[in-house]
């Protein structure tokens, strides 16, 4: 792959030249409405963005009054989508980010409507992306009607996934929105994922087939957002703090024995 | 001349690679032919002596590092492949070219079906007859090529 690099460049040229010819001659009028449209997306935006910051606040109040750790935020990074993958049998794409830019395998990528998936493996210039209706990738999910919790994995064809191992009288309709739910600590909770496509029951099996399409743009894009996943983030702080009591805890009962131990000899 | 000859197979392997490397996506990639293994396949009917299977095997492990494979797939699917050519490649080159496309369509499939074995084995699955398209664009590709004349003359020709 670094080996290939050069050759890579070599061959992406004419597209790349190609795309920049076509971008210098965007039309004024085409660009003149583009920004019409987006200073009104940003009118609407900012509304919304200033409840946001107030609701975020008061969240944050509420969470201290629970005692409850705080989310993180995960900054994000815009990187150009340069190929697909070229193997069939594999749903992959390769990013023009690489370990230059502090990449590393396992942050999500993401666009605007939701998860696209996670970064596999980085070359010094390039990534790999593995999108997330590859057959090697489960994303835990969450039904946004009822928070009932789950993981989607991807089918490997028909740019769909799947959640199997549901019980067949599992509270999943068509149409229902998955989101992620944050308790694998590399995605942020509350992303989409999927729209629910089809939820079929079999008498022969206890479990319910259902097949959810991805609502991200898998096929088409040219940027994706890469996040940058925090180590810190509250799930490990938990488990850490958890395993922490429990060695803490199984220390304390070793000492008592060995003490009582002590006081018995004599 | 068997200098320049051996350059030139280098010089349309090369190229075939670079075709390989194109950003395909979409509709293109699905009925996108095995240049290289094309290329290869033509080299190794005209001139055996230059192309042997070890050029196939290399230009497999090349395939290998463009797609980030498991390391020898290709080069194993390929290294079989050119065996299956050159074993019959004394009467093939007497065979008229419908004939020998046939013979190369047989190739291109059974190219295909050890890289699918190989993959069942790493966990893939097979997703349908359309893995199987490369082969008959391929094949439509070898056949235009051919029937075209236009490669017998500039570039069999020694």
């Amino acid at each position: 792959m670094v080996v290939l690099q050069p050759l890579q460049v070599v061959a992406n040229s004419p597209f790349k030249l190609y795309g920049d010819i076509q971008n210098y001659f965007i039309t004024q009028a085409s660009l003149r409405h583009d920004v019409a449209n987006l200073q009104k997306q940003m009118m609407l935006q900012g509304v919304q963005l200033q409840a946001l910051s107030s609701l975020k606040g008061e969240n944050e109040n509420l969470r201290t009054l629970l005692e409850a750790s705080k989310v993180a935020s995960q900054p994000a990074r815009l990187a150009e989508v340069m190929y697909m993958g070229r193997d069939p049998f594999t749903h992959k794409v390769i990013v023009d980010m690489g370990a230059t830019k502090n990449v590393l395998p396992g942050q999500a990528v993401v666009d605007a409507a939701g998860v696209l998936g996670q970064v596999t493996r980085v070359f010094p210039y390039t990534s790999e992306v593995t999108l997330l209706t590859d057959k090697e990738l489960s994303i835990p999910i969450q039904v946004e009607r009822n928070a009932l919790r789950a993981i989607a994995f991807g089918e490997g064809r028909d740019n769909t996934v799947v959640l199997p191992y549901l019980p067949a009288n599992v509270d999943i309709k068509k149409g229902d929105k998955l989101v992620t739910s944050g308790i694998d600590g590399i995605y942020p909770a509350g992303l989409g994922v999927a729209i629910v496509d089809s939820v079929r029951t079999n008498a022969s099996s206890p479990f319910a087939k259902i097949v959810a399409t991805p609502v991200a743009g898998i096929q088409n894009h040219r940027q994706v957002l890469i996040l940058t996943s925090d180590t810190n983030n509250f799930v490990a702080k938990d488990i850490e703090q958890v395993l922490s009591k429990d060695a803490n805890q199984s220390n304390k009962a070793k000492k008592d024995n060995s003490s009582r131990k002590h006081n018995a000899a004599p | 001349m068997q200098h320049l000859r051996r350059r030139r197979v280098y010089l349309t392997l090369f190229l075939a690679l670079l075709l390989q490397l194109l950003p395909w996506s979409g509709f293109m990639l699905n009925i996108k032919p095995d240049f290289l293994l094309l290329v290869l396949l033509f080299w190794l009917l005209r001139a055996p002596q230059i192309c042997n299977i070890g050029v196939a095997w290399t230009a497999g492990v090349f395939m290998d590092l463009i797609n980030g494979d498991l390391f020898g797939v290709n080069a194993l699917a390929y290294a079989l492949t050119a065996f299956l050519a050159v074993m019959y490649q004394r009467r093939l080159i007497l065979f008229t070219v419908l004939q020998q496309s046939g013979y190369v369509f047989l190739l291109l499939f059974v190219n295909q079906i050890i890289l699918l074995l190989l993959k069942t084995f790493t966990g893939s699955e097979y997703f349908g007859w359309t893995y199987f398209v490369p082969s008959i664009s391929g094949i439509l590709l070898w056949y235009v090529v051919l029937h075209s004349r236009l490669s017998i003359h500039s570039m069999a020709r020694q």
